[in-house]
């Protein structure tokens, strides 16, 4: 795990800020716009994941080639022809279109494996802790449950196998099935038991027996205050922008894209602001750490 | 004025016959530490239940409690759930939520504290119990004992004025349960909060609780302090003084006169009383261990293994032969790789290394059928994982159409009275005869045991024994995994420490236990300064009869 200040922030500012991300990235299809999303989540992506996210990025690149060259199969519109396939046009227009989804997608994935290392399920479910307390711990309660079921599941398999009873190696469907189902069954009242001493233990605790507080361990320091105060600014200006026009982009039936240039280019800069704030964060608290260590 | 006031307390279960509780009187007084003992359905249970309004079941009642001079019932949910703590059994299923932090603050947040309160109460917690280096953690990652003493950790941070646990610590091993009764003894002393506590490990509790209770038959038979209950079972001949500690058994087999001894080291101190001067006879005599095994049921040869390719390794050159027809008992502490061991023999795990035989044939060279279908089977820690059917009689019917079989192993196990019933209703000891009676279907010649005295009672235990040793009379070998060193020292033929990923040394019980100084029963703990070799309480009994008499 690698000691990233972005992840330290309140949950709320963490999810807030990849709400942002999100759906800027997903309703802009700015080429300039894109390229900002996609080298800014690979970045923080490289900085949160250390070494191994590298795999991770090139492993998104085929992704990405591929996208962009089935376009033009499906959406034959566009004016430059490049070439016919099986009788239909293969346009300029539709691989731009096409490359432009690509980005999207690639960027979206990056941006995703941040967010699941950023906001983790216990972050998430703090978020509605105080105002719906009841699905909160219904979450945390599935969150645990999972795994739980999971391990369980190998438990049993493993039980059985070692009484003769798994599936054998030349074992018919049918036979897998009602394989599956036995496990699936004996998996069943296994839970249910639990489930029983589960409900002992909350209503031991006085589960129902008043209105329901939530313990937050998050606190929204003035530090989280500032930095959601500046990202909200920077979000208002990148969408001021884009309702202006400014993020327009057209790629069939035909190109038109508009120029970045000027004052138009403050938008796309409040945009890259806005991607690069976890990276900063970052970068800044090494550097301190630089510092304070060169100081001994 | 008493904190818990039983008054005739008289329970039925709507579908049981009899009565679960029969006349129940009893008085617990503020910040006294009480233990209930009794065999597997004498109604411990039923009676702590009865301690809570929420947890009690549903049935015909006759009498009270009061609860600080107040009649339970008409104490509030919100009253209950904060003076009265309860703790289960199982360690996995009391936990609520995901993450440690969280968990210590499910009983404020129920009860609507506000932040701060909780803040301050759930450190406090956290520090006390020495959970501050796991409090962020994820709840799946912790271990046993670290689960039950989270369950424990969430309900005092309600700051209870009572405590009942029912037999907290029978899912874990030794260390782990013993850990866990000094935090509850702690508890007691340190904050005056009373304990009720129903337990099968008495060696652990009795010398410090106040008072024991004894029930049997949904009655309260005897109530005493631990010397008094000691004294009593034993001149009634009860049968519940065989789950008495070691140092009393061994008092009262020898016909002990004075105070009798609670702890080791009271028992250290009458033995020297009994014997000022060292005793003629000084021993047993050591059983030699035959070296070479001839034709060996089970032969590891070097075993190594790891789960991942880049986790340690967990078996590193496991090396063994087992003789046909014999007990083989492997101890040693948490996550050796005792289990695993276990694992690899019956082909769950392959080692990357080394070589398993299974009487003289590589374990590779068995097909899945042959190998579980008469050669080899495993009995899982939990019993449950074997469950699959409504009732016992199906759950046998699964392994075989043959009726005589089936009958056969329902009378070794002893459990013709359960057939009929859901196996997830019976109790531990009988779950685990059920599910012995289900492998034992395949007819194994090698019968695996990870951890079968596990949470079940001393007469349980007893009859567990009886069973392996009418198999081992059928030429059955049997390797068995085991924290428990009394249970090992009684009935094992050899005995194997795990350490480091490996067999450190195998020896005849009596040779290993009686030569180890702290892992070795308490019987061996208590003489081994005036007897050499003696490792059961039969054999220092055994002893110093000889040594008065000679």
């Amino acid at each position: 795990m690698t000691n990233d200040p972005f992840s330290k922030c309140h949950p709320t500012v963490n999810f807030l800020y990849f709400l942002g991300v999100i759906g800027c990235g997903v309703l802009i299809q700015h080429p300039a716009y894109l390229a900002a999303g996609v080298l800014c989540g690979g970045l923080y992506y490289l900085l949160l994941n250390g070494r191994g996210g590298w795999r991770r990025i090139l492993g998104l690149l085929p992704l990405f080639v591929l996208l962009a060259a089935i376009n033009p199969l499906f959406n034959t519109q566009g004016q430059r022809i490049l070439f016919r396939i099986f009788g239909r046009p293969y346009t300029l227009e539709a691989l731009l279109y096409g490359g432009a989804i690509g980005a999207m997608f690639v960027s979206m994935m990056l941006w995703f494996g941040c967010y699941d290392r950023v906001l983790t399920g216990d972050k998430f479910t703090s978020l509605f802790g105080n105002l719906i307390p009841a699905i909160s711990l219904l979450l945390v309660m599935v969150f645990r449950l999972v795994p739980h079921f999971i391990r369980k599941t190998r438990q049993i398999v493993g039980a059985r196998r070692s009484i003769g009873k798994g599936v054998g190696e030349a074992a018919s469907g049918a036979d897998k099935l009602k394989h599956g189902l036995v496990v699936l069954g004996a998996l069943t009242s296994w839970a249910l038991e639990g489930s029983v001493v589960t409900g002992d233990s909350m209503r031991a605790r006085g589960y129902g027996s008043a209105r329901r507080s939530s313990f937050m361990i998050y606190r929204m320091t003035w530090a989280d205050y500032a930095l959601l105060a500046a990202m909200m600014g920077l979000l208002g200006l990148v969408i001021g922008f884009a309702a202006g026009g400014s993020a327009a982009a057209q790629f069939t039936p035909s190109l038109k894209i508009a120029p970045v240039s000027g004052f138009r280019a403050l938008g796309l800069g409040a945009y890259w602001a806005y991607l690069l704030i976890p990276t900063v964060l970052y970068v800044k608290e090494a550097i301190q750490w630089h510092i304070s260590r060169l100081k001994i | 004025m008493a904190h818990f006031q039983i008054e005739d307390l008289t329970f039925a279960y709507p579908t049981a016959k009899g009565r679960s509780l029969d006349g129940v009187n009893l008085t617990i007084d503020r910040g006294e530490y009480v233990v209930l003992c009794g065999k597997s359905g004498s109604g411990k249970t039923t009676l702590l239940r009865h301690l809570k309004t929420v947890l009690t079941p549903h049935g015909k009642r006759g009498g009270r409690v009061l609860f600080n001079g107040v009649d339970m019932e008409q104490v509030s949910q919100r009253d209950q759930a904060a003076k009265i703590g309860y703790v289960m059994q199982d360690p996995d299923n009391q936990i609520v939520t995901d993450k440690v932090w969280h968990e210590l603050a499910f009983g404020l947040e129920s009860l609507g504290c506000d932040q701060k309160t909780m803040r301050a109460r759930v450190a406090e917690m956290a520090c006390y119990f020495g959970i501050q280096d796991w409090f962020h953690r994820d709840v799946a990652t912790l271990s046993g004992g670290q689960k039950q003493l989270l369950n424990l950790a969430s309900i005092m941070a309600m700051q209870p004025e009572t405590l009942i646990l029912d037999e907290p610590t029978s899912q874990l091993d030794p260390i782990a349960a013993s850990d866990f009764l000094n935090t509850v003894r702690k508890i007691n002393v340190e904050l005056g909060t009373t304990v009720i506590i129903t337990e099968h490990r008495l060696e652990d509790i009795f010398p410090y609780a106040d008072r024991a209770i004894v029930m049997d038959g949904g009655q309260v038979i005897a109530d005493d302090t631990p010397r008094g209950i000691g004294k009593a079972l034993h001149e009634r001949k009860n049968d519940m003084f065989a789950a008495m500690p070691t140092p009393v058994r061994v008092f009262y087999g020898a016909n002990g006169q004075g105070e009798c001894p609670l702890t080791v080291r009271e028992g250290r101190n009458w033995l020297n009383r009994c014997f000022p001067a060292p005793p003629q006879i000084h021993g047993l005599p050591a059983e030699p261990l035959e070296e070479e095994v001839t034709n060996p049921a089970l032969s590891l040869k070097e075993l190594w293994f790891r789960y991942e390719k880049e986790s340690p390794d967990v078996l590193r050159g496991v090396s063994a032969q087992v003789p046909t027809g014999s007990l083989w008992a492997i101890v040693g502490g948490n996550g050796a790789g005792k289990s695993t061991t276990l694992k690899a023999i019956c082909g769950i795990c392959r080692p990357y290394r080394g070589k398993v035989k299974i009487f003289g044939k590589p374990l590779e060279k068995y097909k899945a059928k042959e190998l579980f279908g008469g050669c080899l089977a495993m009995l899982p820690q939990d019993p449950k994982s074997l469950f699959v059917k409504k009732t016992v009689r199906e759950e046998l019917a699964e392994m075989t159409d043959d009726r005589q079989k089936i009958d056969e192993v329902t009378a070794l196990c002893q459990i013709g009275t359960l057939l009929d019933s859901h196996p997830y209703d019976l109790s531990g000891g009988e779950q685990q005869r059920s599910a012995l009676a289900k492998v034992l279907l395949t007819q194994p010649r090698i019968l695996l045991l990870d951890e079968p005295t596990k949470g079940i009672d001393s007469f349980f235990k007893e009859k567990l024994a009886d069973i392996l040793c009418k198999l081992k009379d059928q030429g059955v070998t049997i390797v068995m995994v085991s924290h428990d060193v009394e249970f090992c020292a009684k009935y094992a033929d050899r005995v194997s420490m795990f350490f480091d990923g490996q067999l450190l040394t195998t020896d005849t019980p009596r040779r290993f236990f009686g030569g180890n100084s702290f892992y070795t029963t308490a019987a061996g703990r208590m003489s081994r300064h005036v007897f050499d070799l003696a490792v059961t309480a039969e054999d220092v009994v055994g002893l110093c009869r000889q040594a008065q008499e000679g």
